[in-house]
């Protein structure tokens, strides 16, 4: 697509500028280009390479452990994900013929194992808390689980199941939505990366791109950061505070072998999930982290890929093997690192930011199962104007507080 | 645990060259290399208990036997073979410079720390898919070689040797004389081609008449044995039936194609450098011509453009055996200039001699890489052959895979393409395919290889059992 | 496979078991020697079933890759170029096991 330019050598031919290929940013795009915007997709790197190709691809709704060992708070703003997680199982039973490819979704279960009966009893609770919310999850006792994953260790006191989880794989599903967005006339342009950002005073936003034919200058009274971990450095352009953390993370997969796992594996008292590709390999991982490389002067180099922590991947595959005995017969292949981020409450920041209107982010962690319906949500809001009721506890404006004292036009 | 002045990854020519120099200069030296007898490719030695009292007696090989003896000899040596080295890291603030984490190949990991490290790890020979080539029975011409040398073996009774490289000669050579039998060494490029290479070179390469006499020695035991050398005579595929492996290769004959029948099949079309760890650490490397791969860059004293970090012999660029073990010594005295154990006017008089040496060379690198320059010559995978040998990718998969990036935009490496259609993400951490699949890459975005970026590097460097990572765990 | 005699010396044959079969090597000589000594170039099979080979004999493609164990130790992935035989050494060209 040629992009007009005016004397200035600006572009004005968007409705929305999108600065993140990533499986946000795309399926962002996708819904946004099938609404009739004219969007454009920049990506500093190549699409898919942040955090939503380095992912592990676990299809998870049960509410997570690191809600659970957080306390009551944490594990209310849990609980109160389920509810979007329940849209999101809709929108993975329905990805595949939504973009018309297959995309390796596999929603054969989920187990959230427990190793002693004091886990079990926060199982136990957790599985309340999730019925009551309409997820059907059940609690398994140890002879059950040995019936349902004869492959898993006969010492495990139990599990929570959960007939909707699973995987699907995160090295496909970007590519899937970025084709679709260009064919519905989006413009994607990799190797580009947004170099300055302000907003004009017609509210409208003038955003510097520097790609491989140079600078392009561009016009747009919309712009979508979904940019990950790098999502709040891009909002510092406009200095507003958008509360997300980076966290360096690593994830392990195993050579081929024959299925021995159907299911998405977690665990309720250990950083673990493991799961069996369509190829047959076992990926393990579960939020153990790696170390960011730090520059000279001791702060931490985001551009570069983070290294894996020898001691945490022992500890992550320990936990596996306990797990599933058979895997210490298996080779690792290869362990990689990629790097999501936290927001200030856990929960992902989706929307408009109050300060500077025409401004949304789309970041903050478990964007994977999450992503595609936040997507889509999130393209409703910018189409209609407002957000959907579903998107209103993963509002911006939760944290307008910390932009109090931001100077726009 | 201790920390060592220098870790040198890689026992051959090269790392020896460099230890040769450490050890002189009294630093801790360890040197880590995946084969349990120090000498590399270029002398791998027969296993210890062997007695071959003929090994390895040419000309071309007695300078690199002598460093051999000598470094092999020294108490000092910290050798620990049978390791692969898993993975590097860096650690700048750290008392150590480095942390290695290593497997042995029998089993367990350990980490050795150092203040510097030299990764000297050689080069493989390149992996040229064409139809056919995933038959048991079609090697790699140094599978063939190292197995003579080293296991004192004959892979297979009746040989063909196919691509472009004139070392086809120096192991149809060693062939004959260990009692097998050439059926045929075939050229893929033509007499006339390769002489007007080798004389647009011969200036600057007659300052090096040994291997030129040495090569001449070669076509005079071939022609005693009556071993047909074929110029001209591109190989198209192998074939061969049930489980019993290559029976013949076909090449592109003046008159058509032609069979030659074989049960050992070995492709020769050049050497690409080792330099997955030199790019898991974050040095710079570029695209090694004229057969492939990634070679590490350098200054004139091998360091590489990670601090602590330096580099030497194949692994910069393939040259040969001799440059290797001058660069080896150049890195060494660079390590133990750096490590103020050297002045600077001490280490740059003794790095005259290996530097001029080196210098004296290039004029017949330069020639080598003229006459058996693959590029011209690489035979055609077919759609259905496998690119990728770990993960039974077939080349229309990967060219699939490249089109529909392209379809997106013209800015992808080689990473998009794996996690698109799974090449190199087996076993051989993509060391096999990644030359294969970069070139493809570039010739669908017109450009050049250079700016194609490649895999990611990944830890491990080799695979290894996860028993391994859970004995002591704790 | 064809041993070089001439000029060379090796010290006595032990037995190692190839896929269940009793194969005579030399100590000193790999996995992949041992396993070209059963009178067979296949390593393994790939995903469609087809018999591969060892290919670069260095370690560095991994097509050599067989399952080993020595005596009752459990079994473990290795690159047979790399690894010499030792006595009660078992090789597996096939996953021996049924699960992981």
């Amino acid at each position: 697509m040629m992009t007009s330019l005016n004397s200035r050598g600006e572009t004005s031919n968007f409705d929305i500028l999108i600065v993140g290929g990533g499986l946000v940013g795309c399926a962002s795009a996708w819904h946004l280009a099938r609404l009739g915007l004219k969007v454009l997709v920049a990506e500093r790197g190549h699409l898919n390479s942040g955090a939503s190709g380095q992912n592990a691809g676990s299809l998870h709704f049960q509410i997570e452990r690191r809600f659970l060992e957080q306390g009551e708070k944490a594990a209310a703003d849990g609980a109160r994900i389920v509810t979007l997680n329940r849209l999101a199982i809709e929108e993975w039973r329905g990805i595949e013929h939504m973009l018309g490819r297959p995309l390796d979704v596999a929603m054969h279960g989920g187990l959230m194992v427990a190793e002693t009966e004091e886990q079990m009893a926060l199982l136990a609770f957790k599985v309340a808390r999730e019925n009551e919310l309409g997820l059907s999850t059940q609690v398994l006792d140890s002879a059950q689980l040995r019936e349902r994953a004869p492959s898993l260790s006969p010492h495990l006191a139990g599990a929570a199941w959960l007939a909707d989880e699973g995987h699907a794989n995160p090295r496909i599903l970007v590519d899937a939505f970025a084709e679709g967005a260009v064919e519905q006339g989006a413009q994607i342009r990799t190797g580009t990366a947004l170099t300055g950002l302000s907003m004009a005073r017609d509210g409208t936003y003038r955003a510097v791109l520097s790609g491989p034919d140079g600078e392009l200058r561009v016009n747009t009274p919309r712009v979508l950061l979904a940019s990950g971990h790098w999502t709040a450095r891009l909002a510092g352009l406009l200095g507003l505070n958008v509360p997300l953390y980076a966290a360096p993370l690593m994830m392990s997969v195993t050579d081929r072998t024959e299925p021995v796992l159907p299911y998405l594996v977690q665990h309720v008292g250990a950083r673990l999930s493991m799961k069996q590709t369509e190829d047959g390999n076992l990926l393990i991982g579960g939020g153990w982290p790696s170390r960011l490389v730090r520059r000279a002067d001791g702060t931490p180099d985001l551009d570069r890929p983070a290294t894996v922590e020898m001691k945490n991947l022992r500890a992550n595959l320990a936990v596996a093997a306990r797990v599933l005995p058979g895997l210490a017969q298996r080779s690792l292949l290869r362990t990689w690192t990629g790097t999501t981020c936290i927001s200030a409450d856990q929960l992902p920041i989706v929307g408009e930011i109050p300060a500077a209107p025409g401004l949304f982010v789309a970041a903050g962690g478990s964007l994977f199962t999450l992503g595609p319906v936040l997507a889509r949500l999130l393209a409703r809001t910018i189409a209609e104007g407002s957000p959907p009721e579903e998107l209103s506890m993963f509002l911006p404006r939760r944290f307008a507080h910390l932009d109090a004292f931001a100077v726009l036009p | 645990m201790t920390v060592f002045d220098i870790a040198i990854v890689g026992g051959g020519p090269a790392g020896l060259a460099a230890a040769e120099r450490t050890l002189a200069a009294g630093l801790s030296t360890c040197v880590i290399d995946e084969q349990q007898r120090p000498g590399g490719q270029i002398l791998r030695q027969p296993p210890a208990g062997f007695s071959v009292p003929g090994w390895l007696s040419g000309a071309p090989y007695r300078k690199g036997r002598a460093l051999l003896d000598k470094v092999s000899d020294d108490a000092k040596l910290n050798w620990l073979g049978g390791h692969s080295v898993l993975g590097i890291t860096p650690d700048p603030a750290g008392e150590a410079g480095f942390t290695l984490a290593l497997s042995g190949t029998m089993g367990g990991v350990s980490e050795v720390q150092a203040k510097r490290v030299l990764v000297a790890g050689g080069c493989y020979d390149m992996p040229v898919a064409l139809p056919g080539w995933t038959l048991p029975g079609v090697m790699s011409a140094g599978a063939v070689q190292t197995m003579v040398k080293a296991q004192q073996v004959l892979p297979g009774q009746r040989v063909v040797l196919f691509g472009t490289h004139p070392l086809m000669i120096v192991l149809a050579q060693q062939i004959i004389e260990a009692g097998g039998q050439v059926e045929a060494v075939c050229f893929a490029q033509s007499f006339a081609q390769m002489a007007k290479a080798a004389l647009a070179h011969l200036p600057r390469a007659i300052t090096m008449p040994a291997p030129l006499i040495a090569a001449a020695g070669g076509m005079a035991v071939l022609r005693r044995a009556g071993v047909q050398v074929r110029y001209g005579a591109p190989v198209l595929r192998s074939e061969g039936e049930g489980l019993g492996g290559v029976e013949q290769v076909v090449i592109a004959g003046p008159k058509g194609e032609e069979a030659i029948a074989c049960d050992l099949a070995a492709m020769c079309y050049g050497f690409l450098p080792q330099a997955d760890l030199v790019r898991q650490v974050g040095a710079g490397v570029r695209w090694s011509n004229p057969a492939g791969g990634w070679e590490a860059v350098h200054d004139d004293a091998m360091r590489s453009t990670v601090p602590g970090l330096y580099v030497a012999g194949e692994t910069t660029g393939v040259a040969g055996s001799d440059a290797a073990m001058a660069e080896g010594a150049i890195a060494g005295l660079a390590i133990a200039q750096d490590a103020g154990v050297l002045t600077a006017r001490d280490a740059s008089a003794a790095m005259r001699g290996p530097r001029s040496a080196r210098k004296a060379m290039q004029g017949f690198i330069d020639l080598l890489r003229a006459v058996g320059d693959p590029r011209p010559w690489l035979p055609a995978a077919s759609a259905e052959t496998l690119l990728c040998r770990c993960e039974d990718i077939p080349a229309g998969a990967v060219d699939k895979a490249i089109a529909d990036a392209l379809a997106v935009g013209p800015s992808f490496g080689a990473s998009a393409i794996k996690l698109r259609c799974r090449a190199g993400m087996g076993l051989c951490q993509g060391r096999s395919c990644e030359h294969a699949v970069i070139r493809r890459i570039a010739a669908a975005r017109s450009c050049a290889e250079e700016e194609v970026d490649g895999f990611r590097p990944r830890f491990p460097a080799r695979s290894l059992a996860i028993a391994d990572l859970l004995d002591d765990a704790g | 496979m064809k041993r070089i005699e001439q000029g060379v010396t090796r010290p006595a044959q032990i037995a190692v078991e190839i896929d269940g079969a009793r194969v005579m090597v030399h100590p000193g000589e790999t996995v992949a020697v041992a396993v070209l000594a059963s009178a067979s170039q296949r390593f393994r099979d790939d995903r469609s079933g087809a018999a591969r080979g060892m290919f670069c004999n260095m370690g560095t493609c991994s097509e050599c890759t067989v399952w080993a164990a020595v005596g009752t130790s459990p079994w473990r992935r290795l690159r047979g170029c790399l690894v010499p035989v030792e006595p009660s050494l078992r090789i597996s060209t096939r996953d021996p096991e049924s699960r992981p």
